[in-house]
This record gives C-alpha cells, structure tokens and sequence, in this order.
C-alpha cells in the first residue's frame, strides 16, 4: 500500500465515526429520540403503575392532563411544520405525515388493546421504560407484549396462505 | 420504586414538544409498537409476516428508538429522588391481582399478550393513535383512541369496584 494513502491515526479515526455517523444518523436519531421518550414518559408519570388505575378511577388525572396536553401542543406545532413546509433534518425531504389507515379490526383490537392497559398498567411504549426502572412485573408484559405481537404475524402469516401453514413459515 | 414525577402540564408539554421534534427530525411519525414486530421477526426466523413489507428491512428507526426506551427510563430513575430498586410491587393493583408470584407473573402476561395483540389489530398503540394520530387529527386514530380509553375505563372499573 502506498504511503501516501495513509492518514495520520487521530484524522483516520475522525473520519471513520464521521461516516459511521453519517451512515448510520437515522437509527442514532432514533436511539436518542427513545432516551428523551423514555425519560418523558418516566416523568410524566406513566411508568407508574398507580397513575394508570387513578385515571381510570377519577382519582388523579395527571396522565389525562399529559396527554391532553400533548396533543394540544403537538398539535399547534403539526400545524406550523404543514404551514411552512419544513423539511426533515435527516432526510432533507418535506416532513411526511402519513396517516395511519382504518383496518378491518381495528375496534376490535383497540378494545383488547384497552383491556389489556387497564391489566397490566402499561402501554408498549412505557414497557421497556418500566423494565429498566426495576419494576419486575413490567417484564412479564414485556415478555406477553411480545407473544401478542408473533401471534399477530402468525395469524397474518397463515391467512396469507388460504389457512395452510406448509408455505406460511417458510423463509 | 418512586421516580420522580413533574407536574401534568410540564410534562405534556414536554411531550408535546418531543412529538413535534420527531416530526422535525426524522421526518415521520413517532411510533412504540410497530417495532416489537422487528423483534418478533428477528427472534422467530420462520414467521413470514414479520419478514414482508413494512419489516422487510428491520434494523430501522422504529426498532432503534425502541431500543433508546430503556436507556431513557434509567436515566430517569437514576436521576430520581429515590434510589433505583427492583421491585415487584404493583401499587393500587395488588389489592386486585391474585396473591402469589407466579399467578401475578401469568396475569400480566396475559394483559401484556393483549397489548401485543390488540396493538397490531388496531395498528398502533396509544403513542401512535391517541398522541400523535390525535395531533394530525386522523380519524381512524381518533376513534381508535376512544375505543382504548373507552375500554380500559371500563375494565379498571370492574376490576376495582366489583
């Protein structure tokens, strides 16, 4: 190798995170947007177990005050970015607010969704949050969260196959 | 086991702002629960659902910020006025939930095989139809968000006052 392709260590090393960096910059955004969710969520209140059953119960309505809240403000802010056509800082694009569609079954899985909060306290996105603030029991939702979820896919997977499971878990 | 918590307003403003800078930044909605199916379809090879589509390509976003959660959560309560702890202490919810371990273990997965579930039939979980849904105004999120809250009112209902 000729000598002159060769960086000194500290610029070498420099310009591999730099392309690390920049070739990986959509998943860091997104570990980083997860830290201040989970911190935000711990915050609010909604990795505690009690709040959950306290909303319900008329008791205390912080989460009901996070949450609308949230939308209100969240919702003036959707309304300047679609106002002035900002672009994404990752991708350079104009932000995209897909929607999410209406699904056959989709009250049907918002009401199991809704009996399934009111039984563990949770949500999937506290879940982890709960984990690593120590609380055992959110593991085992954690553990089910994920059961629910491959259930799902493998009831897709077989409806996708006329009901046979021969071709359904093939790779 | 407490961690400390800021007040309703402070706190839903905070998030508020988190959402609008997701927008921002990424240039997509925030979501929790489609990432749980990048999990699914990295542990279990052989499911063809999570290996189509949407989750063609799973070391994306979604599965990213799903990992930051945790980081975050323990950021929090490290940072609390308690000292971190593990627990297996529910609160309100031990007057409920059955007395030993093991029954406490298996409900909660049942709850959290719910979550999974519903979620995925519904198409998000509450950060993607009530929080971010609801800041775009999206009809189906809209009543998907009414059908959560409407549903678990009514089980934590039952199950705290019958």
């Amino acid at each position: 190798m000729p000598k002159s392709h060769q960086l000194p260590p500290i610029k070498s090393a420099s310009l591999t995170l730099m392309n690390f960096v920049h070739a990986y910059r959509i998943n860091i955004l997104g570990v980083i947007m997860g830290i201040m969710f989970g911190f935000l969520m711990s915050r609010a209140g909604a990795t505690t177990f009690d709040f959950h059953a306290k909303m319900f119960l008329f008791e205390d309505m912080q989460l009901m005050k996070v949450i609308g809240t949230a939308v209100v403000i969240a919702m003036l802010g959707v309304f300047m970015l679609k106002k002035f056509h900002v672009s994404a800082i990752a991708t350079g694009n104009e932000v995209d607010f897909v929607k999410k569609p209406y699904q056959q079954g989709l009250i049907a899985g918002a009401f199991l969704f809704g009996v399934g909060w009111a039984m563990t306290a949770a949500c999937p996105g506290t879940i982890p949050a709960m984990v690593a603030e120590g609380k055992i029991g959110a593991v085992f939702s954690l553990i089910g969260l994920l059961l629910g979820t491959l259930a799902y896919g493998i009831l897709q997977s077989f409806i996708a196959n006329n009901g046979s499971y021969k071709d359904a878990f093939k790779q | 086991m407490d961690v400390t918590v800021w007040s309703g307003w402070i706190a839903g403003i905070a998030i508020g702002l988190f959402v609008v800078l997701h927008f921002w930044l990424i240039g997509k909605p925030a979501g929790c629960s489609t990432g749980y199916g990048n999990v699914c379809g990295m542990l279990c090879k052989k499911v063809r659902y999570y290996h189509e589509g949407e989750y063609e390509k799973k070391s994306n976003i979604k599965l990213w910020f799903l990992v930051g959660i945790p980081i975050g959560g323990l950021l929090a309560a490290l940072t609390s006025d308690n000292a971190w702890q593990v627990s297996f202490d529910m609160g309100m919810y031990e007057q409920i939930l059955p007395g030993s371990d093991a029954a406490k273990a298996i409900w909660l997965m049942f709850g959290g095989m719910l979550l999974g579930f519903g979620a995925r039939l519904a198409g998000a979980c509450t950060t993607g139809h009530a929080l971010v849904g609801g800041a775009m105004l999206n009809p189906p999120s809209l009543l998907a968000g009414a059908v959560f809250f409407a549903s678990a009112l009514i089980t934590t209902q039952l199950l705290f006052n019958t």
